[in-house]
């Protein structure tokens, strides 16, 4: 099968399976009893996050055997995946805020969660504004691999600086533990199918990426050969 | 004279003569400090030590940032760096002298920071200050290992300014949030033991940058 007819594929899973996620969201399963329809939202909010959480991983990987083997195909997996899960960390923390102002009363508290997925949005917010600036260069690729294996030693010590703060502190809201009980074999079923749903998503548009910056790579590289073939024939 | 101390000597010796960055950096820092003192109008007691403990973490942020900048930016100046790079010198050994460069300089900017400190937040000179040491000392060492990696990235990039801040205060924050707390709990009187978990976390910090910083400086060194 051609690379088009996988995306292809890959699209129409991604789309079948969002729907299937949707049906189930909304009519599928039981409200829950404390918090009503707002966390519904939980069945988009968890998925984001794990998609998010994955694509960061992928950049720091993608960045390590950049550096290592130094093919360009390396930067272009870490690119796209960190342009991709920066959309999906966006969403966490937007689908997070609009859930947190029924239940917790207020958009934003500085619970360790929500404040390690805030600096890692900005971790990789500054990573897309460094490759931004770069261009697309060698430079911008090396520097890329290297800020983005920099961000992931940092993640798991933000995580326990982070939650060290909060617990040593007493919060001021309960945490989110007791509302997501998951009593009904339902919810755990449309968690399971989101998940699945999201994943599919994510993979398809990195593939997309992916592929729309192979295809940048490869009409630099033609520029460069033309270029320099039209120099050679001045010359002679 | 082994390479490291080579480079290292160089440093000091342009500052000894010139002394732009120390100067500079601990008028950021007394900067800083007043603009936090307006912003934030700090009353003594309890409240005031946490506020102290703040304004002295911001100021470090700031002051770290002017001091990588300038220990990499320099060489950037008049073709150093190629020269550099053209020696028989390894990349580590060069990001070790950078760093013990922009340390010692932060070192400095922060002695100054904390006198000051004193003066502005009504404080007392006593064995509270000297408990802040080693959580600043820590603190200087991890944001300079992060900044001396990260200047090298955005002193070679147009508009690289920007990039630097935007890079190194988030991956600073757990050595930020470590720090505050060891520095308030130092000035509230509290004894070392207490924020040991903090001086964990800024000893773990360190290591981590330091050792990346050591690993990956080859990968951005270069020429503008």
């Amino acid at each position: 099968m051609s690379g088009r007819g996988v995306r292809l594929g890959l699209g129409l899973v991604a789309g079948a399976l969002m729907l299937v996620a949707l049906y189930m969201v909304f009519v599928y399963v039981p409200t829950e009893a404390d918090q009503g329809i707002v966390q519904r939202i939980f069945y988009f909010h968890v998925p984001c996050a794990w998609v998010a959480f994955v694509s960061f991983a992928l950049v720091a990987i993608a960045g390590i055997f950049y550096l290592w083997l130094g093919q360009q195909v390396w930067d272009d997996l870490g690119y796209a995946a960190a342009e991709t899960g920066m959309v999906f960390c966006t969403l966490v923390l937007v689908t997070g805020s609009i859930w947190a102002k029924p239940i917790w009363g207020a958009w934003w508290t500085w619970d360790s969660r929500l404040t390690t997925t805030l600096i890692l949005w900005l971790l990789y917010g500054g990573y897309l504004m460094l490759r931004a600036m770069a261009g697309d260069s060698e430079q911008g690729a090396r520097f890329g691999a290297v800020v983005g294996i920099v961000a992931a030693i940092d993640v798991p010590i933000v995580i326990v600086s982070v939650r060290l703060w909060r617990t040593i502190h007493p919060a001021v809201l309960v945490t989110r533990q007791g509302g997501h009980g998951l009593e009904d074999p339902r919810m755990v079923a449309t968690l399971l199918v989101s998940l699945a749903a999201f994943t599919a998503l994510f993979i398809w548009l990195l593939c997309l990426r992916f592929v729309t910056l192979r295809m940048h790579t490869r009409l630099n590289a033609l520029t460069r050969s033309l270029a320099l073939a039209e120099a050679a024939a001045q010359d002679t | 004279m082994s390479p490291f101390s080579a480079v290292l000597r160089k440093d000091l010796l342009l500052e000894v003569r010139g002394g732009q960055s120390t100067v500079a950096l601990g008028a950021l820092s007394l900067l800083v400090l007043v603009v936090l003192v307006f912003a934030f109008n700090p009353g003594g007691g309890e409240q005031g030590a946490e506020a102290a403990a703040g304004a002295l973490w911001v100021a470090l942020v700031f002051s770290g940032m002017l001091g990588a900048t300038r220990a990499v930016s320099a060489e950037n100046e008049n073709g150093c760096m190629r020269a550099l790079l053209m020696s028989p010198l390894d990349r580590a050994a060069l990001y070790a002298a950078k760093l013990a460069a922009a340390f010692i300089f932060m070192g400095i900017a922060e002695a100054a920071s904390i006198i000051l400190m004193v003066l502005f937040f009504n404080l007392e000179f006593d064995a509270r200050v000297m408990r802040l040491v080693p959580a600043v000392l820590l603190g200087a060492l991890g944001f300079a290992a992060l900044a001396t990696l990260l200047a090298a990235i955005s002193s070679r990039l147009r508009g690289g300014d920007l990039v630097l801040p935007l890079l190194a205060v988030p991956m600073f924050v757990p050595a930020l949030i470590a720090g505050v707390k060891a520095s308030a709990a130092a000035l509230a009187g509290a004894p070392l033991a207490g924020s040991a978990v903090w001086l964990k976390v800024l000893v773990a910090f360190d290591v981590m940058f330091v050792a990346a910083g050591y690993l990956l400086f080859e990968y951005v060194a270069g020429e503008e």
